[in-house]
Parts: structure tokens; C-alpha cells; sequence
């Protein structure tokens, strides 16, 4: 029996649109994940809650336009808190072709665009959350 | 009208019906004819039609946003057999409305082409807006960033790296000033998409203090506001909200503000627009603007005022998404609900009130990251189903917004779209062409029904601002697009390229939209600037003086308008809101 997956689910910062992160809190729940959704926030309130919840993934969404430099900022914090290799950092929304590759150069395990499925999403996360508790471990 | 206390409340759809009920009505066809179209129906139906369709006689259309509303194979007379030409339809520019607002409607005027535009800092935004009309652009629409919709200044922490992303920076009535440098205020119609209550409240005085700067009078303003609840309260993400009741107050307080003091403004757009698009069907998305609509009159009339007076004024924003004929038939089916709430509810007596005015934005969550040129298809048919619908004016959506804010080339091919259904098609030439189809007329009646039937709904829960304070909207909402993304995922609604004839082509690369660089330090710097010049004591005695009445019953607006003019920001007043209304939390929906 695998070890049941604790994720950290944000709004990015300011951004408006929340749809698409209430549907993955849903059908991450439903997929026997537990969830911590804390709407929107900022990078530090996000890094000090992962922390504080001992989450194994951290998710964030988003569509405005904010994703380089608040998701910048939070895999900072992320790598000064040491927390790189232990959590699975990850990010879903609206980005340019090229930002897509960009968010994975600074640090997030997975980027998801407009168009990825329920089933991709899942299993995505549970690679590459086992993947980082094995190293962990 | 005013119903006494204690006496239950009749609900909108039982006023309608006892109004209406013994109505004579005056049938167009001959019941005889009728009878022998019936024959002549089965007949036709048993054999000329296979087994197959026959058994499969409905057929209900899967679309993004759509409704569900089963269809019958082809529609007769038989489907409307009890129509009664002048009560249901009438001619256009007369009641029921149903026809369009206007008699003459798009060869009248045309319908204005508002283009969104906002972008980084005031400066890049009066570009582009100078870029839209001088390419034939005939009104204005600006979009604010997401610190400003949100209600914090440029140098708020929690604004870092999203100054001037998803819209225009601006913090005071001096950025509003170069956010319409050269643009004249008192010639052109500027929409200013303020969401919310809140933001209109402190936004908008801002753009009256720059009126006030320029020396040109209110009354020579035209244009619009949002200042919707559904979208502070139910469709926005945000930190921080203020409770439902206060919101409402405020919405109700800008109708009044602006409706007393600058004649030519539209002081509310009941947003149904970004309500579809966070998620709900076509019926939803009109039935909780009316149930919007319906609640503020009421307020407005309990505070003194004439229906009329409010009603004249008061707009509509709508999503017309991928189901082409619901679309059409919703925009005429809302029509004639509209003037039958304002005749017979509101015993409004001016035409103007009845009508139901609108702009209509093409559906953006329709429109697919794969295959983006697909999207302009999408979007053109979205347009096409507005135009067809009677719309005032109208905004196309760029084909990739799936990545980012359009592009230049982008924004100027959605303007070129409007400009092709008006000038090349000579689609606008004759109203309401799809009038008397068999089928849009069923469509019509029936869609009119099911949103009546929604309206009741909001109602006896105890009205719209209850049914948001019990999150029942918000959990309505989010049980659709759950919903939706499963049928997506199922394959139930297909998407061309996306879930049904998927390329395997590796698609050209895309040229996007790239945020101008320097825009958060500009501003931060602008800001900091504006708080060494400006007069500490005047600010602190506007802000003061607002937080004052914000806890009376007098109508706040006059004290934002206050604020703008010795240049408080728009964090300032959003901190004295917070303070005197204090945080509500909405219903957790996942």
C-alpha cells in the first residue's frame, strides 16, 4: 500500500482565476491524495505552510501572467528552506511555450498547460512524488 | 407594489404568470391547419423517417458551456402551434423586444467594436488603445492588473511580479490621466472594466477626478462600468473579501452616485460573462444576472427612487460560447424576459427600461491551446452568433489567449473579424434574421422558460444575495465545470485537435505576447513620487471621512470621489473598506 500523498495547493499570488485549481483539488481528493488548499497566497506564506504541513507536493496555479516571477521567488525560497529535494514542487495554468520550458529550468518537477488531463495529472504527481521520497529516504 | 410585511413574498415567475395568464392571445395559425399538419406530420414521420432517427427523435448537443437542451430532429409549427406573432414577437424596437432593441438595429448603428486593451503600465496601454481606434476601434475597453482588480497599490507586498500582468497598472487618478493621454473623454465611450463593487467605488472616482482635471463636465461622459457582486464574491479568487451585504450596499451605492451625477453613464453591467466562464451553462449565467438585476431595482426603490430612473441605465455582458442556436435563441429569449420583468414586475413605463441592452465578449475558456488558428474559427462563430443575436457591441477573443494577453497582430485580427461580419457579409443588413425559424423561436420559448425557472430558484432560497452568503451559487458553479471536465475527458464534448482528430504534426511555433520589461519599478517609483507631493492632511482627512460613512447608511461615493481628487490610492481606500466591513470567508469548493 503506498503512502498516502499530502499536497499544498495555492492560488499564485493575486491571480483571479480559480477554476482549474478547484477541479485538480477535487480530483487529487477523489484519487486518495489529502489535501491542503489554501487559496490564494504568496511565496513565503506558501513555503512556511509546506513546511508547518509536512506536504510531500506543492501546487500552485497560475494564469495571469505572474508565473516566472512569483514561481522564481517561491523555488528560491524553496531551495533556502532545503526543501527541493524532499517535496515535489509543481505549477499549472496559462504560460507561453517558452515560459513552460523556463518554470522547469528554475526548479518545478512538473508544468501542466490548458489541456492536460486528470489522468496525466495524477500520475504525474505520484511519479514524481514517490520518486522524491525514495531519494529522501 | 411594495408588498406589505409579513405577507409572503411573491416570487417574479408567480407575478409574471398571474399577469400573463389571462392574457387573450391571438393565435397565427388555424387550428384546422394545424390539424392537418399534425396528420401530415406522422405520416411523414412513420414513413419517411428511418427507425433509427425516429428512436433517437432527440438529440442534445455536448458544447463547452452549454446548456444540454435537447433537440428535436426538425422543428414545424406544430412546435409553436399557440404563437401569437405580436405578443411574442412583435417588430424590433417594440415590445416584446424580442426582435431587437432598436427598429432599424444594425443598419441604425453598427454595432461598437470594443476591444479589451490593458497591459503593463498606463503608458503601453494608451498606445495600444490609440493602436485599436486608429485602426477603426469605435469604443474603448480597459482591463486593470491584477493588483489593481484585487485592490492593492503597485509597492503592496503582495502585488511584487504582478504589476501591469493581465491588465493596466494603475494606482491613482494621476495614472488614469496617462492611461488616456490625447484620448478624448468627452467624444469617446470608454468602458472601464471595474469588476467589482469595491474597485468601481475607488476606480472610477478616479477617472471622474481626471474628468474634473481636464475641465470637461460629468454629464459629457459616456461609457460604462461592471460593478457586479457575482464577480467579487463568487467569481473571484482573491486574499481578502469583504462580506456579501456590504458589497451589495456598494454596488447599490455606486448606481446611485453615478445615476445622480453623471447622466450618460452606465453604472452597472450585470456580468453574466465571467460567471459562464469560471463555469455554468448559457440558462445559469442569464438567470443569475436577472435574479442580480431584480435584487437592486428592489434595493433602488426601497431607497426612494423610480424603476425607470434605474432601469434606463442598466446594461448586460454576456459569453456566447460554442452551441450556435442556443446562443442566438438565449439572446432573444432574455430579451423578452427582461421587458416582461421591467413591464410587469417593475410596471416601468419608458421603453428604454425594458430594454435589454448588452455587450457580449466571445467565450475565452471555449478556445484550446492545441492547434491555436482553430481558435479563430471558434471565436468568429461565437461573433457570428452574437451579431445574429442583437447585440450592442461586442469584443472577439484573440486565438492565443491560451498562452498569454494577445498580441498586437492578434488584437488587431479579432477587431478585423468584427469588421468583416459588418462590412463583408451583409449579415447586419436585415434584423434579426432568424426570426420566425421554426426551430430558434421553440429554442427561444423554451430557453426563456428554463432561465424564468432559475430566477425562481435564486429567489426562494431568499434572494441573490442569500444564495451567495450560502454559497449555493458557488457550489453550483463548481459542480458544473467539475462536471464539464469530465464529459471533456470522456469525450462527450469534443474539442477539434484536442480530443477528437488530434494532430500528430508537430504545430509551428507561436509568436506571443511578452510583458514589457520595467513596468513594477516605473510604478513603484511614479507612487512613490505621488505620496511626497500630495497634501498628507487632505488624505488623511478623505480617508477618515470614508471610513465615517461606511459605517451609516449614506451612500459612499461621494467620499471615494473625494479620495480621488487629492490622490489617495487605490490600497488606501480598499484598507478603510476592510476596516469598516470587516473579512468574510467564501464556501470552500473543492
Amino acid at each position: 500500500m503506498p503512502i498516502r500523498i499530502k499536497v499544498l495547493l495555492s492560488k499564485l499570488g493575486l491571480d483571479v482565476h480559480n477554476r482549474g485549481l478547484i477541479t485538480v483539488a477535487k480530483e487529487l481528493r477523489d484519487a486518495g491524495m489529502e489535501i491542503v488548499y489554501i487559496g490564494n497566497s504568496f511565496p513565503k506564506e506558501i513555503i512556511a505552510t509546506a513546511i508547518q504541513e509536512g506536504v510531500d507536493v506543492v501546487g500552485v496555479s497560475s494564469l495571469g501572467g505572474a508565473h516566472l516571477t512569483l514561481g522564481g521567488d517561491l523555488m528560491e525560497a524553496a531551495r533556502r528552506e532545503g526543501l527541493k529535494e524532499q517535496m515535489a514542487f509543481i505549477i499549472g495554468g496559462v504560460f507561453p511555450p517558452a515560459d513552460a520550458e523556463k518554470l522547469r529550468e528554475i526548479g518545478f518537477d512538473g508544468v501542466f498547460v490548458p489541456g492536460a488531463t486528470r489522468e496525466e495529472i495524477i500520475s504525474s504527481i505520484r511519479k514524481i512524488a514517490y520518486g522524491k521520497m525514495n531519494k529522501s529516504f | 407594489m411594495a408588498e406589505k410585511r409579513g405577507e409572503k413574498k411573491k416570487t417574479t415567475k408567480e407575478i409574471l404568470k398571474a399577469k400573463l395568464v389571462r392574457r387573450k392571445r391571438t393565435p397565427l395559425y388555424h387550428p384546422v391547419v394545424l390539424k392537418t399538419l399534425r396528420q401530415e406530420f406522422e405520416l411523414w414521420r412513420n414513413s419517411s423517417v428511418r427507425k433509427e432517427d425516429r428512436e433517437n427523435w432527440l438529440a442534445t448537443p455536448h458544447t463547452v458551456l452549454g446548456s444540454q437542451i435537447p433537440r428535436e430532429m426538425i422543428y414545424t409549427p406544430l412546435h409553436n402551434p399557440d404563437l401569437d406573432y405580436m405578443q411574442d414577437l412583435g417588430f424590433s424596437g417594440q415590445e416584446p423586444f424580442t426582435r431587437g432593441i432598436h427598429a432599424n438595429m444594425y443598419r441604425g448603428r453598427e454595432f461598437t467594436m470594443r476591444q479589451l486593451t490593458g497591459f503593463g503600465g498606463p503608458e503601453e496601454t494608451n498606445q495600444r488603445m490609440k493602436f485599436m481606434l486608429d485602426h477603426g476601434g469605435t469604443g474603448v475597453n480597459v482591463l486593470f492588473d491584477l493588483p489593481s482588480i484585487q485592490m492593492y497599490d503597485s509597492d503592496h507586498p503582495f502585488s511584487k511580479g504582478q504589476v501591469g500582468m493581465s491588465g493596466v497598472a494603475v494606482d491613482s487618478a494621476e495614472d488614469m490621466e496617462l492611461i488616456f493621454k490625447d484620448i478624448p473623454l468627452d467624444k469617446v465611450s470608454v468602458s472601464l472594466v471595474t469588476h467589482y463593487p469595491s474597485n468601481t467605488a475607488i476606480l472610477f472616482p478616479m477617472y471622474l477626478a481626471l474628468a474634473e482635471r481636464r475641465g470637461i463636465p460629468w454629464s459629457k461622459l459616456q461609457g460604462s462600468v461592471q460593478n457586479d457582486i457575482t464577480l467579487e464574491e463568487v467569481v473571484r479568487s482573491g486574499p481578502e473579501y469583504i462580506p456579501p451585504k456590504d458589497c451589495f450596499r456598494m454596488q447599490c451605492d455606486n448606481i446611485e452616485f453615478i445615476r445622480q451625477n453623471v447622466p450618460l453613464w452606465n453604472f452597472i453591467t450585470f456580468n453574466g460573462y465571467n460567471l459562464r466562464e469560471f463555469g455554468t451553462s448559457g440558462v445559469t449565467e442569464m438567470a443569475v444576472a436577472l435574479a442580480n438585476a431584480i435584487e437592486t431595482i428592489e434595493e433602488m426603490l426601497r431607497r426612494g427612487h423610480d424603476a425607470d430612473w434605474v432601469a434606463e441605465r442598466i446594461a448586460f455582458f454576456w459569453s456566447p460560447a460554442s452551441d450556435f442556436f442556443e446562443e442566438v435563441a438565449r439572446l432573444r429569449a432574455v430579451r423578452r424576459l427582461w421587458y416582461k420583468i421591467m413591464k410587469h414586475r417593475f410596471h416601468a413605463k419608458s421603453p428604454r427600461s425594458m430594454w435589454m441592452r448588452c455587450h457580449a465578449q466571445t467565450s475565452g475558456v471555449s478556445l484550446r491551446r492545441e492547434e491555436p488558428l482553430n481558435n479563430i474559427i471558434r471565436a468568429s462563430l461565437h461573433a457570428l452568433a452574437s451579431v445574429l443575436g442583437g447585440v450592442q457591441s461586442l469584443h472577439v477573443d484573440s486565438f492565443d489567449e491560451a498562452y498569454s494577453v494577445p498580441t498586437e497582430d492578434a488584437a488587431l485580427l479579432s477587431l478585423r473579424t468584427q469588421q468583416i461580419i459588418q462590412t463583408e457579409t451583409g449579415i447586419t443588413e436585415v434584423v434579426d434574421p432568424l426570426g420566425g425559424s421554426f426551430y430558434v423561436e421553440a429554442l427561444t420559448n423554451d430557453i426563456e422558460k428554463r432561465i424564468l425557472d432559475e430566477v425562481d430558484e435564486i429567489e426562494k432560497i431568499g434572494g441573490y444575495v442569500t444564495a451567495i452568503e450560502k454559497g449555493w451559487l458557488h457550489h453550483k458553479i463548481a459542480e458544473y465545470f467539475c462536471n464539464e471536465r469530465k464529459s471533456i475527458e470522456k469525450g462527450e464534448i469534443k474539442l477539434v485537435g484536442y480530443n477528437i482528430h488530434p494532430s500528430s504534426m508537430a504545430l509551428p511555433p507561436i509568436h506571443v505576447f511578452r510583458y514589457p520589461e520595467g513596468v513594477e519599478e516605473r510604478q513603484r517609483a511614479r507612487l512613490a513620487r505621488l505620496r511626497e507631493k500630495r497634501d498628507p492632511e487632505q488624505v488623511n482627512s478623505a480617508l477618515n471621512a470614508l471610513e465615517e460613512v461606511c459605517k451609516k447608511r449614506k451612500n459612499i461615493m461621494h467620499y471615494t470621489v473625494q479620495c480621488a481628487r487629492v490622490d489617495c490610492t487605490e490600497g488606501e481606500l480598499f484598507t478603510v473598506l476592510k476596516r469598516a466591513f470587516g473579512l468574510w470567508k467564501p464556501p470552500v469548493l473543492w
